[in-house]
């Protein structure tokens, strides 16, 4: 057992850290990081934000040299999201298309395709989402009903697809559409499309989620056009693609966890001193009973987290064990956020600027609610688990 | 990053467990329930051929020098099988103190016998209707001479029969507070009268010990005379931190038997592990003990490397696999059925030695408060243990 970090990573921390201290938007380390409300106002701050990544190196480590990237270690990713969470610096808007669509262009993509997407997508010039999820096909995605017909050297596509996240501000889509029916095996006969957003046959239309915020979107696709060129892989094997872009992602839980870090400490903040009655919040025997178990159950997770990691280093590729990362540390947000709202009395239905505390509580415990369900829901998880890590049989159906 | 257990490590713990079960695993525990203890006689022998019980002692008197970590597969695997005995109590608690707290003499007598298996020690703390608080502590060693005469009575001794020697906790001054507790090393003899009381975990012997004008030199005093408490404390980080593996050796059998069990078992035509109220029910045990494992290995490299955060945790590793214990243990009947409420299944014994292991040395709600404390949430102020 090694939790130390080598001179180079070191090296790298302290790169980024003194990069950040004089690269972030004015007044950030200050204190100030609201973003624009304005919809304009807030793209052209987030790209603005990825471009100024992007000129100082930083917007995708891991990717290769020749692609505008750092070569970056596991260890070193790791360290980019710790510093990233640190200063709680502005959301990555292109996030998709650098961990995601980027390094599976560069993995598998044609010539043509790196040439005309890879530059553009490491700059924020074009921002990429994501066209999975349809109306009837969530946990089930290979159900999707979207489909793409050959008609020349193009593709037609027609459907509907849902909870596309920043889907209003994306310039192309990695889509999943149907060009095959395979009774059997329905996985089968899908394949990946590089679509182009600003064309007369995409639509998209935000959705107003349970916090008030509108960060995904439906998406309606009216003979939209896709070239055989905008195809990823082979035709009909798009699953496979998607499996390998979703390996690529392969820190984001970490993110994850270190934001769950930095809430965990502004709570045990919060409940020093936040009083009732007079007394502090953590001097209340229920309330540090419950802080314990939830330093406990987070320090388990961030653990769990790192003995995952080993394994990923040394074999070189994450293994379902992540589904377990996911699901902890899911669920343990939700929880703290909910019993954060809960500790605050009454008051704790206070919102925006009238929240008692900081509102970022009741806030961050809305949008909790969104993590357990995105990216494949704790049900979801559960069953990966049990299958793929225990061995237990396949439900029914599937 | 190499959060993991190195390959000699996972090559010890695979030897101990052929070992184990060339000895059928529980079956040294089930002979012991019926008052056989042969098997359990041949595997303390067996263990310290094997090496076990010198991982911690120090080279020079005859051990292998290792720390903590060294410690995990070998609780680990001993936990997993049931094992009776005071492996626990010799290897996690007096060795580290004796290491540390005994004069060259004490280490000279028992510390090579411990290393080769020879010795075992077991705690004896508790008393009568009293708690695990030094003012609770009325077993009194009064000095006579160049002798101590201990008086008083200890209960809920781990294996106070088949241990060699107690480490005895007693008072030396009168006084209510830790001031005044002293600990000393006592060899079983026949001036003791010892009564055994009956325990759920029947594979754990408990005794009462009665000392009435029992003489002991005073050179078996370990560490300072009336500062005996915080070396105890000492010694529940050991002890919590081997504990700790104990109980996810306990857990990874249950997970295994659980998910084993609804793999082969059919109802409605089919496996039960196909439906969802029974596989999500395994994650679950499944994600407990992936969660102990990780607390409990950091909990003994961060008190191998002295880190600061190791009481924290210690304590958290201690809290989270008890209560996970417990969970887990109960599951396993729920999912086994009918078979799981038997004597016949070993799910039963689980759950007995999870429930043992609760209030050991404190509770889960007394290891929270610790965590609090170690953390600086609240003040230093004494914190009594429930």
């Amino acid at each position: 057992m090694d939790f130390s970090i080598s001179k180079q990573e070191e090296e790298f921390r302290h790169e980024l850290r003194s990069w950040l201290e004089e690269n972030l938007p004015a007044g950030w380390l200050e204190g100030n990081k609201d973003l624009p409300n304005d919809k304009e106002a807030y793209s052209t701050f987030l790209r603005d934000w990825q471009k100024t990544l992007y000129e100082g190196g930083w917007a995708a480590v891991a990717w290769p040299k020749e692609y505008g990237g750092r070569n970056a270690t596991l260890m070193e990713e790791i360290i980019y999201h710790q510093e990233m969470v640190r200063v709680e610096a502005p959301p990555l808007v292109n996030y998709i298309g650098i961990h995601m669509v980027g390094p599976t262009l560069i993995q598998s993509g044609t010539e043509e395709q790196k040439e005309k997407y890879i530059k553009k997508i490491v700059t924020g010039e074009e921002v990429w989402c994501q066209g999975y999820s349809e109306p009837n096909a969530g946990s089930d995605l290979s159900a999707i009903k979207t489909s793409a017909i050959k008609d020349g050297d193009h593709w037609i596509i027609n459907g509907q697809k849902v909870w596309t996240s920043y889907g209003h501000l994306a310039d192309k889509c990695f889509l999943l559409a149907r060009t095959s029916n395979n009774q059997e095996k329905k996985h089968r006969g899908i394949t990946a499309f590089l679509l182009d957003m600003h064309q007369a046959g995409v639509e998209t239309r935000p959705i107003t989620q349970m916090d008030g915020r509108q960060e995904f979107n439906e998406v309606y696709l009216t003979d939209a056009i896709a070239y055989d060129s905008d195809v990823i892989g082979e035709v009909d094997k798009g699953w496979r693609v998607m499996i390998a872009l979703m390996l690529h992602e392969r820190t984001g839980i970490g993110a994850e966890l270190f934001t769950l870090e930095k809430r965990f400490t502004d709570m045990v903040a919060l409940t020093k001193e936040y009083k009732v009655n007079g007394i502090p919040l953590i001097e209340d025997p229920f309330v540090k009973q419950k802080m314990a178990n939830f330093y406990t159950r987070f320090r388990g997770s961030l653990l769990n987290y790192y003995r995952n990691l080993t394994t990923t280093l040394k074999k070189g590729q994450p293994g379902p064990e992540s589904s377990i990362d996911k699901l902890l540390v899911s669920e343990l947000t939700k929880e703290m956020a909910g019993f954060m709202v809960s500790i605050q009395g009454h008051r704790g239905v206070l919102w925006k600027e009238d929240a008692s505390a900081n509102t970022v509580w009741q806030d961050n415990f809305l949008a909790s609610f969104g993590q357990t369900i995105g990216g494949g829901t704790s049900e979801v998880q559960r069953n990966t688990i049990g299958e793929r890590v225990l061995g237990l049989p396949k439900d029914m159906g599937r | 990053m190499d959060f993991a257990l190195n390959e000699e490590q996972e090559m010890f713990r695979g030897y101990l467990r052929k070992y184990l079960d060339e000895f059928g695993q529980t079956k040294i525990a089930r002979e012991f329930i019926k008052g056989n203890s042969k098997g359990l006689d041949k595997t303390r022998t067996g263990l310290a051929e094997l090496g076990a019980t010198a991982i911690n002692i120090s080279e020079e008197y005859g051990g292998l020098g290792l720390g903590p970590v060294d410690l995990v597969p070998f609780f680990e695997e001993i936990g997993r099988s049931l094992l009776p005995g005071v492996y626990l109590e010799t290897m996690a608690f007096v060795v580290p103190l004796l290491e540390k707290y005994g004069t060259k003499k004490q280490k000279e007598k028992y510390l090579p016998e411990i290393a080769s298996g020879e010795r075992s020690f077991t705690l004896a703390w508790l008393e009568p209707k009293k708690g695990y608080n030094p003012n609770e502590i009325a077993c009194s060693a009064n000095q006579e001479g160049d002798s101590f005469v201990i008086n008083g009575v200890k209960e809920l001794v781990p294996h106070g029969d088949l241990a060699d020697t107690y480490l005895l906790v007693v008072r030396t001054y009168d006084s209510s507070e830790r001031e005044g507790v002293s600990l000393v090393l006592v060899d079983q003899t026949e001036e003791m009268e010892i009564r055994m009381q009956k325990c759920v975990d029947e594979t754990k012997h408990l005794s009462e010990i009665t000392f009435d004008h029992v003489n002991i030199s005073k050179q078996q005093l370990l560490g300072p005379i009336h500062h005996g408490w915080s070396i105890l404390q000492e010694g529940l980080l050991y002890l919590n931190a081997a504990l700790s593996s104990m109980m996810v050796g306990g857990i990874d059998k249950v997970v295994e038997m659980s998910t084993e069990y609804a793999k082969i078992r059919e109802q409605f035509g089919q496996p039960i592990g196909r439906f969802q109220a029974v596989k999500h029910t395994i994650v679950d045990m499944k994600l407990e003990l992936e969660t102990s494992r990780s607390l409990s290995y950091y909990a003994s490299w961060s008190l191998e490397n002295e880190e600061e955060d190791r009481e924290a945790s210690i304590y958290s590793a201690r809290s989270f696999a008890t209560d996970a214990y417990i969970r887990a243990a109960s599951h396993n009947i729920q999912i086994h059925g009918g078979v799981g409420f038997t004597e016949e299944m070993d799910c039963h014994l689980h759950l007995k030695r999870a429930r043992y292991f609760e209030n050991y040395l404190g509770s889960v709600t007394y290891y929270n408060e610790q965590i609090a404390k170690a953390l600086h949430w609240i003040g230093e102020e004494y914190i009594f243990v429930k």
